[in-house]
């Protein structure tokens, strides 16, 4: 929302630039990228932010469910259809009815399959398809952001008034109608695709502001006039500094693109039939449960996926408050 | 004169963006697969038909002239008939029809969110740390993680399925009929189309009774996001605004606390809510295509799902270029009323 984020240039200085009278034991401390994190304050306000611990265990637990579900559950085994066999289809959890309490954790559905398995195994998906969504629309926004803000002018204007289009559409609405470019048989690498291309502009605008703050600082110009070629002043001196707030951008989006794959899913343009993805999941359990009071279809699916994002949002809010001091102190 | 010339030059910043969204669906939907004389004509037409039929559509000239019609047309607003989901009628009917049901779930999924979010924000912040101020977050951030198409169902399941007090979904009880024109002053007026406001123009209380149920558990579940979002802002802007100066000063002229809060606070604090309010008016929009889907609403958003699932390409562009348009126009006013609410922003 706000292009403007501060960064953080204390905490960080970028290497190369350090005056003579830098002590070397102060060097050493700051280098490499673990060196200077454990350094930060920012890691201690952040672990000392209970709600963001919180939020990083969520995300840690989902990531070995996910895990697991992948390398010990057979998708086709949870993909096919098992009426027929001496499953019972829609039975409820086993917990609540006559059956021993873990028979069917969660249920099963109307094709008789085990929600249990196919909510852990959703949570692989969930992970894997958010995880792509947001690395590629950061690569490209940063790239996008940093090389409108260093080259300006021109290139500024074209890169920037391209993602103002984008911007202007509602953000599902523009995903449901890039969805339609691409051929069914994608499945979810469709929605994977259209969210990409829809979340590239507010990490361009983002990096834009944040790159542009960094470009004022005289180091920049002192590292031109040394010699430093635009790659390296780019990547050595400007995308360090961007860092911070696209940090906490991915971090916000991340549980965005969960939501929104699964909501593309939801609508019918996304995983396909079977596919034991949360939104589809959903889907089905809204069709089939809903008015004969069937809840375990659609209850378990949406509390794996709302419980996920709240693990992205814990974390990412904490990661801003610990950008953000200011919004610390008590107020009297 | 300084505002006039803000407006005018947002005005006139909106025509590259409009232009580059016209042409951005002109190009998706000239991307998307599937042959529009293919669908028009059926799946058993022979292929002279279908060939007659694209000539007709004018899909057999050449693009950058089909591009420069296209212009034309979403200019004038002015999208041709509906292929599949209302077969033949006017795509600009269609809007004129759908358009109003889903401003009026979006309204109240607004006011929701407003009544609800600012007086939570404000407690959270007056009480930053305590329980409730911890309550408030984390009921906030929830809020915000689960998803309409969850929340949806799961309240259906409980006051449709279970209790029986509130219908699962449509706008009215199906055995209610409506006119569709109201009489005021001895003339025959057209109705606005939102069913809350139509019903008390028509003085059918029945009916509004029936709607105002059907409208509870959609405006709810599209409110609550903007509820979390709405309090999370109200709280951290309020906490931004009682640390700057003139707050002390009040203060050290022997004001009260609650006062200061409220008088100096509160009114300041409300800037950036304002402008939350309407960024995140895109964000109903698209919850107005989950809600209407799971709540079988028939405005804009079920449209748009129905028209995409089933290639009706007029259709699509149309309500596509309508939501963009609404977006871009709630957008400048948000920007409009920050300017002057915060004359800096004018610079």
């Amino acid at each position: 929302m706000n292009a403007d984020t501060p960064t953080d240039t204390e905490t960080d200085a970028p290497p190369g630039t350090g005056t003579e009278a830098e002590s070397g034991v102060d060097r050493r401390e700051t280098r490499g990228f673990f060196g200077r994190l454990r350094a930060s304050p920012f890691l201690s306000d952040l672990l000392s932010n209970r709600l963001a611990v919180v939020g990083l265990s969520i995300i840690v637990g989902m990531a070995v469910v996910a895990v697991y579900a992948r390398f010990v559950y057979d998708l086709n085994a949870l993909t096919q259809s098992r009426l027929g066999t001496e499953v019972a289809d829609r039975t409820p959890p086993g917990w609540i009815g006559p059956a021993a309490w873990n028979q069917h954790l969660f249920g099963t559905d109307a094709a008789a399959r085990d929600i249990y398995k196919r909510c852990l195994y959703g949570a692989w998906l969930a992970l894997k398809f958010g995880t792509i969504t947001v690395t590629v629309s950061t690569v490209l926004g940063v790239s996008l952001g940093i090389i409108a803000a260093y080259y300006g002018d021109v290139t500024d204007n074209v890169v920037m008034r391209t993602m103002d289009v984008l911007l202007a559409f509602p953000s599902l609405l523009l995903a449901l109608a890039l969805v339609a470019i691409f051929p069914r048989e994608l499945g979810l690498w469709r929605a994977v695709a259209a969210l990409t291309l829809v979340y590239t502009p507010r990490f361009a605008r983002v990096v834009r502001g944040a790159a542009l703050t960094v470009l004022e600082d005289e180091y920049v110009d002192a590292t031109v006039a040394l010699g430093a070629t635009d790659p390296r002043v780019l990547a050595r001196h400007v995308l360090p500094n961007t860092l911070a707030p696209v940090t906490v951008q991915s971090t916000l989006n991340f549980g965005l693109a969960i939501i929104d794959l699964a909501a593309l899913s939801f609508l019918g343009f996304g995983a396909q039939a079977g596919t034991p993805s949360w939104g589809l999941m959903l889907s089905r359990g809204v069709d089939n449960g809903l008015l004969t009071g069937k809840w375990w279809l659609s209850f378990f699916p949406g509390l794996l996926l709302a419980v996920t994002v709240l693990g992205f949002n814990l974390l990412g809010d904490g990661m801003r408050d610990a950008l953000d001091p200011r919004m610390r102190e008590a107020i009297d | 004169m300084a505002s006039l010339r803000f407006v005018l030059k947002r005005l006139l910043l909106l025509v590259p963006v409009l232009f580059g969204v016209a042409t951005l669906v002109f190009a998706i939907l000239h991307l998307a697969p599937g042959d529009p004389a293919r669908i028009i004509a059926g799946q058993r037409a022979s292929t002279e038909q279908v060939n007659q039929v694209r000539r007709e559509l004018g899909l057999t000239r050449p693009l950058y002239v089909q591009y420069v019609d296209f212009l034309w047309d979403a200019a004038r607003f002015d999208f041709g008939q509906s292929y599949s989901i209302s077969q033949g009628a006017p795509v600009r009917s269609v809007i004129a029809d759908r358009l109003p049901v889903t401003i009026e779930l979006a309204v109240y999924g607004q006011l929701a969110g407003i009544f609800i979010g600012i007086p939570l924000g404000v407690l959270s912040a007056v009480k930053q740390d305590s329980a409730t101020d911890h309550l408030t977050r984390v009921g906030a951030l929830s809020g915000i993680s689960i998803p309409i198409f969850w929340s949806g169902p799961l309240l259906i399941l409980l006051f449709a399925t279970y209790l029986g007090v509130l219908p699962t979904s449509g706008r009215i009880d199906s055995t209610l009929f409506l006119p569709t024109q109201w009489e005021f002053m001895g003339r025959q007026l057209p109705l606005t189309g939102m069913i809350t406001v139509d019903t008390l123009l028509l003085g059918r209380f029945d009916a509004f009774v029936s709607a105002a149920r059907h409208l509870l558990m959609p405006s709810l579940v599209i409110g609550i996001y903007s509820t979390a979002l709405i309090s999370r802002m109200m709280r951290s802007s309020m906490l931004e605004v009682v640390r700057q100066d003139y707050m002390r000063t009040a203060r050290a002229k022997g004001q009260g606390a609650k006062i200061t809060v409220m008088k100096h606070g509160f009114r300041n604090a409300l800037i950036p809510v304002v402008t939350i309010i309407g960024i995140q008016f895109g964000t109903l929009l698209g919850g107005a295509v989950l809600t209407e889907t799971v709540f079988g609403i028939n405005g804009m958003g079920l449209t748009i799902v129905r028209a995409i699932g089933s290639s009706d390409y007029p259709v699509v562009q149309g309500t596509v270029l309508t939501f963009a348009l609404l977006f871009t126009l709630v957008t400048l006013v948000v920007d409009i009323t920050y300017g002057y609410l915060d004359p800096r922003i004018q610079q």
